[in-house]
C-alpha cells in the first residue's frame, strides 16, 4: 500500500500530460506502465505528490513511417512481442521483449518507453535501443525535441528525459538486411539482466562486413558503445576476430557496474565472453 | 515427473493411494480464508517503526504522530514495559549453559538491527497507520556494529546484549573425544571449511496476526499464521498473565509455513497487548522485506577428517560456527544443535566430534527454517565423502557404500547417540541407479571435457532426525486425536497436528477413514482451533502424520471397534471381530449379504442402543494419544539423550554443466530416492520433496541474504533474494523407497523436511565434480556464478 496521500492523473493528451508533468517536475512520478514506480512508491522509497499515467495518452501506437519504425512510449512488451512490424523490422527487439524477465504479468503491464526512462543499468532496453539507433521524441513545455546516441542515458538511472518532459515515442530505423545478436546473462530466471550484449551486423553482397555496432548493457551505469568497426569490417570475418572485438568490448568498461546480484568484477570478468555471444549469433561461423 | 509407489503402503482402501487434496478446489478457486481476509467489526491496524541504523540506543518521540487523525495508541518498548514483561521462549538455551533470553516485543532503550520494530503504531485504518508512522521520531545514539560471526567473537567486539559479557549465545559439544591424534592413527587426512549463505524463509503468505481482547468476556482470541496453535496459546496466557483457557487461539490455513511460523516472533505477542489496552481487536500485516529479515544457514565449518587405504573415515572433528543474528525467542538456535546432532549422518564413524557455537551479531535474527540445521550435518559429511573419493582414488558412489550403516546394523547408535530406527541406504543406491545409467553418465561427462564442456556428477545422502522431543519445551514426540461419528454416520476428526498446506488433513482423513470403513466424503478434519482441538504440538518436525496420523489412526480404530459391537448385535452375528467396516458398510466377514449401511449402525446406536447394543457405551467418539516409544531424555553414560524418533532418509544424483567462462550452473538431471517408510500419500510426498528440492537448489544456487557494510539488507524482495523458478528447475525423477519405521502404528517416518540438505550437497558436489578438471573447487554456498568465477580464476593464483 502507498502510504502517503498523492493525486493520480492520468491525461489524455500530451500537452495535458506536459502541464501536469512541468507544473511540479520535482514532486511528480510518471508512469509508463508503472512496474518500477508504482513498488518503489509501495516500500516508501518514492513519496510523490502526483503520478501521472500515460496509460490514456494515446502513446501506444507502432507504425512505420519510411523506413522508420515509430514506437509509442507506453508500447508494453507484450505489444512488441505480437506487433507483425516489429516482427519483420525489428527482430532484435521482439526477442528482447520475449525475454524480458517476469513473464506474462510484466510483459503485459511493462512498457518499452518506461524502461527507457527509468535508464536502468539493470535493464534489458537500453542497450538495444541504443543499437539500434534509436531516437527519442520528447515533449517539454518548449515544445518536442530529439534526443540519440549516447545522449539517451546520463547515468545510472538517468535518462536524457528531463524531469519537466514526457518521452512520446522511440524512432527506430529498420534492422533491414542487419544480421544481429542479443545475448543476456543473468543468474537465474528471475534475475535481472547482469550483462547483456547488442549487436548489429551488415555485410555487403560479398559477405564482408561493412559496418558492425556493438552496445553492453548491465555491465556499466549507461550503455557501453564499443568501437568494433576497426576490428570487424573487411571480409574473411572468423573467431579470432569476432574474440579480438569481444576483447575490445572488455576493455571498454571502465567503471563497471556493482549491486547485489553481481560484483563488478564479476560484471567485468564476463563482458568478453558476452559480447563474442553476441556477435557469434549475428556472425555464425560457416566460414570458419 | 516419474512417480513410482513403492506397494509397500499401509493397505487400505484409501491409505496408500495418491488421492487429490481432499479441499483442494478451495485453495484453487480462492475460497479459502487466510488470516488476512479476516475481517473482524472495529478491526485497528498496526504499522511498525522500523530501526534505520543496525545498533544504537533509541530514544523515540511520539507525540506528532499520536496526534495523526485516526490513531489511536503509538506504543514503545518503554511504554508497554509498563504492562509486559519479556516474550516467553520456545526454547531457552539458559538451562544447557546458554544465556538467558529477555526479549521484549519492541526494545526499551536499544535496537541490534536494522529493520528492527521499534514503534507500533496503532490506527483506525491501515492508511491512518502508514501515515503516522512516518511521523514517529526516533533518535539515534549509534553503537558499533558487528554483522560476521567471527568478528562477534573477536576481543573489543561491540555487545548486542550488555549483560552477556560476550556475543556467545549458546556453545555445545557432540559427540566426544580427543581427536588431535587423527593423522598417526590413519592413512590419510582430509581438511576444509564450509560456509554457507543466510537463508530467509520465503512461504507465499508473510505472516499475518490479529488479537481480539473481549471486554465482556475477559478472553483473547487470537488469529493468525501459526503452526503450534496450543504452544502459542500457552505462551501468549504467561505473556499476558492470563489462564490458559482465557486464551482462543484460531489458526486459519497458512500459505506456507517452513518453520518460520512457529511461535516466539514479537509480533504474536505485540498484538495480543495492544487488543488488551484498546479493547478492540489489532491487526499485523507482515511485507516482504520484513519476511525476508529473517534468516537461517550462515554457518562457517572447518573440519578435519582421517580416514584408511580402504577409504573408511576412522575419524571427523569440526567446529560449527554459527550466525544468529539478533537474539530471537522462537528457538532458532536449536538449529545448530540438532545440525550437530545429525552428524555424523547415516554414517558409521566411530570418532566423532562436532563443537559448535552460536553467535549473535546485527543482523535480523535467525528463525526456524526446514531441514532446521540438518544440513549442516549433511553437507559436512557428503563433502567428506568426496574429498575421501579424491583422495584414494575411490568412486565417490564406492566411498559411501563403504561408510554407510549396514541394514543388519540398526538400531544403530550414532557417535552423536541418536539411536537410527531403520534403513536400507545401499537399497536408496541402487535404486537411484536404476534411473541414472551411471557408467554411461561418467562416459559422457569424459565426452564433454574432451569437448572443452565442464560437466559434474554430484551424490547426495541424507539422514534427517525427525519427531523430535525437546525436554522443557512444548515440542514433543506425541499428539492427541479425537474421532466421532455423529448419528448421520459423518466423521469428525479433531487433531492438533496442523496442515501448512500440503495436505496432511487429507492424509488424516485417509487412515480414518479406512479404519472406519466409511468414504472419504464421510469425513471432515478440524484444525488449528484450541477451543475445538485437542492439546496438539502443531507443525514441527515432520510431526503431521508421524504422532497426527498415529493418534488419529488408534482413535478411529477404538471407534471401528464400537461400530463393530454394534453391527454384530444388529447382524445376529456372535463375533464382533467378524465384522468388516469397508465401503460404508459393515458386514460379516465371508458373507456380504448380511450388511448394514456403517451410517445406520451409528444411527442405531444413538438412537436405539437400549435395544440393539444394551451392554455398549453410546459414545461413538474416542480420544487417543499417540507417543513415540523411543525418545530417551535421561542422559546415558556419556550424557548423551535421544530426542529424535525417526529417520527420513534419501539419496540424490545430480548432473550439472557450468558454464567456466560466466560460473553459471545448469542443473540438468535430478534423480532423488527418499524414503520416509510407509507413505499415506504418495502424491502428497512427492509434493513435500519437490517444494524441499526446489528449497534445497535454492540454497545451493541462487538465495542469499546480503547486506552492505553499514548494516542494511540489501536483499529485501524477490529481485534481490533469488528464489528459484520453474524453468530453473529440470524434470525431477523421484522414487521412493519403503523400510516402515518399526516405533510408528503406520510405519511412518515423517517426510516434511526432505530434500533440501541432501539437494545442497548433491550440487555442491556436481558443482565441484565439474570443476576438478580445472583443480577448482567451491566450499562455499549458494553457489552463486561470480563464487564459481573466483574459485575457476583463483586456480594457481
Amino acid at each position: 500500500m502507498i502510504s502517503h496521500p498523492f493525486a493520480y492523473r492520468s491525461p489524455e493528451t500530451v500537452a495535458e500530460a506536459v502541464d501536469l508533468v512541468s507544473a511540479a517536475p520535482d514532486r511528480t512520478r510518471v508512469l509508463g506502465g508503472g512496474t518500477w514506480v508504482v513498488p518503489e512508491c509501495n516500500r516508501g522509497e518514492s513519496s510523490p505528490d502526483v503520478l501521472v499515467d500515460l496509460r490514456r495518452a494515446g502513446l501506444d501506437r507502432i507504425e512505420l513511417v519510411d523506413d522508420v519504425v515509430h514506437v509509442g512510449a507506453t508500447s508494453t512488451y507484450a505489444a512488441l512481442m505480437s506487433s507483425s512490424i516489429v516482427d519483420r523490422h525489428l527482430p532484435m527487439l521482439a526477442a528482447m521483449a520475449r525475454g524480458i524477465t517476469g513473464g506474462g504479468q510484466l510483459q503485459s503491464q511493462g512498457t518499452i518507453g518506461g524502461s527507457v526512462v527509468a535508464a536502468r543499468p539493470q535493464s534489458d532496453a537500453p542497450a538495444v535501443v541504443a543499437v539500434l539507433g534509436a531516437t527519442l521524441l520528447l515533449a517539454g513545455p518548449q515544445g518536442e525535441r530529439r534526443v540519440s546516441g549516447e545522449a539517451m542515458f546520463e547515468g545510472a538511472s538517468r535518462s536524457g528525459v528531463r524531469p519537466d518532459e514526457i518521452l512520446t515515442r522511440l524512432e527506430i530505423p529498420v534492422q533491414g538486411a542487419a544480421r544481429w545478436g542479443y545475448y543476456k546473462l543473468k543468474r537465474s530466471a528471475s534475475s535481472w539482466p547482469i550483462a547483456t550484449a547488442a549487436c548489429l551486423v551488415h555485410r555487403d553482397g560479398s559477405g564482408s562486413v561493412t559496418d558492425a555496432r556493438l552496445v553492453l548493457g548491465g555491465v556499466s551505469g549507461t550503455p557501453v558503445h564499443v568501437n568494433i568497426n576497426s576490428v570487424l569490417v573487411g571480409d574473411g570475418v572468423g573467431p579470432d576476430r569476432v574474440d579480438e572485438a569481444a576483447r575490445l568490448a572488455a576493455a571498454s568498461v571502465h567503471s563497471p557496474w556493482d549491486d547485489e546480484l553481481a560484483p563488478g568484477s564479476y560484471r567485468l570478468a564476463v563482458t568478453h565472453p558476452v559480447a563474442r555471444r553476441s556477435l557469434a549469433m549475428a556472425l555464425p561461423q560457416e566460414d570458419a | 515427473m516419474t512417480v513410482q509407489a513403492d506397494p509397500r503402503s499401509d493397505a487400505g482402501a484409501f491409505a496408500g493411494q495418491s488421492l487429490r487434496r481432499h479441499n483442494g478446489d478451495d485453495y484453487v478457486a480462492g475460497r479459502i480464508a487466510y488470516t488476512d481476509d479476516l475481517k473482524l467489526p472495529g478491526t485497528t491496524h498496526v504499522v511498525l517503526v522500523r530501526s534505520e541504523v543496525p545498533h544504537a540506543r533509541i530514544t523515540v518521540d511520539t507525540e506528532t504522530a499520536l496526534a495523526r487523525p485516526g490513531v489511536l495508541m503509538v506504543a514503545t518498548g518503554r511504554s508497554l514495559a509498563e504492562h509486559v514483561g519479556p516474550i516467553p521462549n520456545a526454547m531457552d538455551p539458559a538451562p544447557t549453559g546458554g544465556q538467558a533470553l529477555e526479549l521484549r516485543v519492541l526494545p526499551v532503550d536499544k535496537v541490534v538491527y536494522v529493520g528492527q520494530p521499534l514503534a507500533a503504531v496503532v490506527a483506525e485504518t491501515l492508511q491512518d497507520a502508514l501515515e503516522a508512522a512516518a511521523m514517529v521520531e526516533v533518535s539515534y545514539e549509534p553503537l558499533p556494529h558487528v554483522l560476521e560471526a567471527e568478528d562477534a567473537l573477536a576481543e573489543n567486539a561491540p555487545l548486542l546484549y550488555e549483560s552477556w559479557g560476550s556475543n556467545l549465545m549458546l556453545a555445545g559439544t557432540a559427540g566426544q573425544g580427543e581427536l588431535e591424534d587423527l593423522d598417526a592413527r590413519s592413512s590419510g587426512v582430509v581438511r576444509g571449511t564450509l560456509r554457507t549463505g543466510r537463508g530467509a524463509p520465503a512461504p507465499m503468505e508473510p505472516r499475518v496476526y490479529v488479537a481480539d481482547w473481549s471486554t465482556r468476556s475477559r478472553r483473547l482470541t487470537w488469529y493468525g499464521t501459526t503452526q503450534a496453535p496450543h504452544p502459542l496459546r500457552h505462551s501468549i496466557a504467561q505473556f499476558l498473565g492470563l489462564r490458559e483457557r482465557d486464551v482462543h487461539v484460531v489458526a486459519p490455513p497458512v500459505g506456507g509455513s517452513f518453520g518460520f511460523k512457529n511461535f516466539g516472533h514479537p509480533e504474536e505477542y505485540l498484538v495480543c497487548v495492544l487488543s488488551r489496552l484498546l479493547g478492540r481487536p489489532v491487526k499485523w500485516v507482515e511485507d516482504r522485506a520484513s519476511t525476508l529479515r529473517y534468516g537461517a544457514r550462515d554457518s562457517r565449518i572447518h573440519y578435519t577428517a582421517s580416514f584408511d587405504t580402504d577409504g573408511r573415515v576412522t575419524a571427523v572433528s569440526c567446529d560449527l560456527l554459527a550466525n544468529h543474528g539478533a537474539a530471537s525467542a522462537t528457538g532458532a538456535f536449536g538449529m545448530a544443535f540438532a545440525g550437530s546432532l545429525a552428524m555424523p549422518s547415516g554414517y558409521d564413524v566411530a570418532r566423532f566430534r562436532c563443537d559448535w557455537r552460536v553467535v549473535v551479531t546485527n543482523k535480523g535474527p535467525w528463525s526456524p527454517m526446514r531441514p532446521f540445521g540438518k544440513e549442516a550435518g549433511v553437507l559436512l559429511m557428503e563433502t567428506i565423502m568426496d574429498a575421501v573419493a579424491r583422495e584414494t582414488g575411490l568412486d565417490p558412489l564406492e566411498v559411501r557404500r563403504r561408510n554407510w550403516v549396514k541394514p543388519d546394523q540398526f538400531p544403530f547408535v550414532t557417535a552423536t547417540g541418536l539411536e537410527l530406527d531403520s534403513g536400507d541406504y545401499e537399497g536408496l543406491l541402487d535404486k537411484a541407479l536404476t534411473v541414472l545409467d551411471y557408467e554411461q553418465a561418467r562416459r559422457e561427462q569424459e565426452l564433454a571435457r574432451q569437448r572443452g564442456r565442464f560437466v559434474g556428477i554430484g551424490i547426495g545422502f541424507e539422514v534427517l532426525p525427525e519427531g523430535a522431543d525437546i525436554p522443557g519445551a512444548l515440542i514433543g514426540a506425541s499428539d492427541i486425536s479425537t474421532v466421532r461419528m455423529d448419528p448421520s454416520g459423518d466423521v469428525t476428526v479433531l487433531t492438533g497436528v496442523t496442515s501448512p498446506g500440503n495436505g496432511n488433513d487429507t492424509a488424516i482423513m485417509q487412515i480414518v477413514a479406512d479404519r472406519l470403513g466409511v468414504l472419504m466424503d464421510a469425513v471432515s478434519i478440524i484444525q488449528g482451533d484450541t477451543d475445538l482441538c485437542p492439546f496438539g504440538f502443531g507443525n514441527v518436525s515432520s510431526r503431521g502424520i508421524l504422532t497426527g496420523g498415529g493418534s488419529a489412526a488408534l482413535a478411529a480404530e477404538d471407534v471401528a471397534a464400537k461400530l463393530r459391537g454394534v453391527a454384530a448385535g444388529m447382524l445376529g452375528c456372535e463375533d464382533p471381530d467378524r465384522i468388516v467396516l469397508h465401503d460404508g458398510f459393515a458386514s460379516v466377514a465371508g458373507e456380504p449379504e448380511r450388511a448394514l449401511p456403517v451410517a445406520a449402525v451409528a444411527h442405531a446406536l444413538y438412537t436405539v442402543g437400549y435395544i440393539v447394543a444394551p451392554d455398549i457405551e453410546p459414545t461413538l467418539e474416542a480420544t487417543r494419544t499417540f507417543k513415540m516409544a523411543n525418545i530417551r531424555h535421561q542422559a546415558d553414560a556419556e550424557g548423551r539423550i535421544m530426542p529424535f524418533s525417526t529417520f527420513s532418509n534419501g539419496i540424490y544424483l545430480s548432473v550439472v554443466e557450468v558454464d567456466v567462462e560466466t560460473g553459471i550452473v545448469e542443473l540438468k538431471r535430478h534423480v532423488m530416492v527418499h524414503d520416509c517408510g510407509v507413505m499415506i500419500n504418495p502424491r502428497f510426498v512427492t509434493g513435500q520433496f519437490t517444494g524441499g528440492v526446489v528449497h534445497g537448489i535454492g540454497a545451493a544456487l541462487t538465495e542469499e541474504v546480503l547486506h552492505a557494510g553499514d548494516g542494511s539488507q540489501v536483499s529485501s524482495g524477490f529481485k534481490t533474494y533469488l528464489l528459484p523458478r520453474a524453468n530453473d528447475i529440470p524434470a525431477f525423477e523421484i522414487q521412493h523407497q519403503v523400510t516402515p519405521s518399526p516405533f510408528t502404528p503406520l510405519g511412518t517416518k515423517g517426510a516434511g523436511e526432505g530434500g533440501v540438505a541432501c539437494t545442497m550437497a548433491s550440487l555442491l558436489n556436481a558443482v565441484n565434480d565439474a570443476l576438478s578438471p580445472l583443480g577448482a573447487t567451491v566450499d562455499q554456498l549458494p553457489a552463486v556464478p561470480h563464487r564459481v568465477l573466483e574459485a575457476i580464476r583463483g586456480v594457481g593464483r
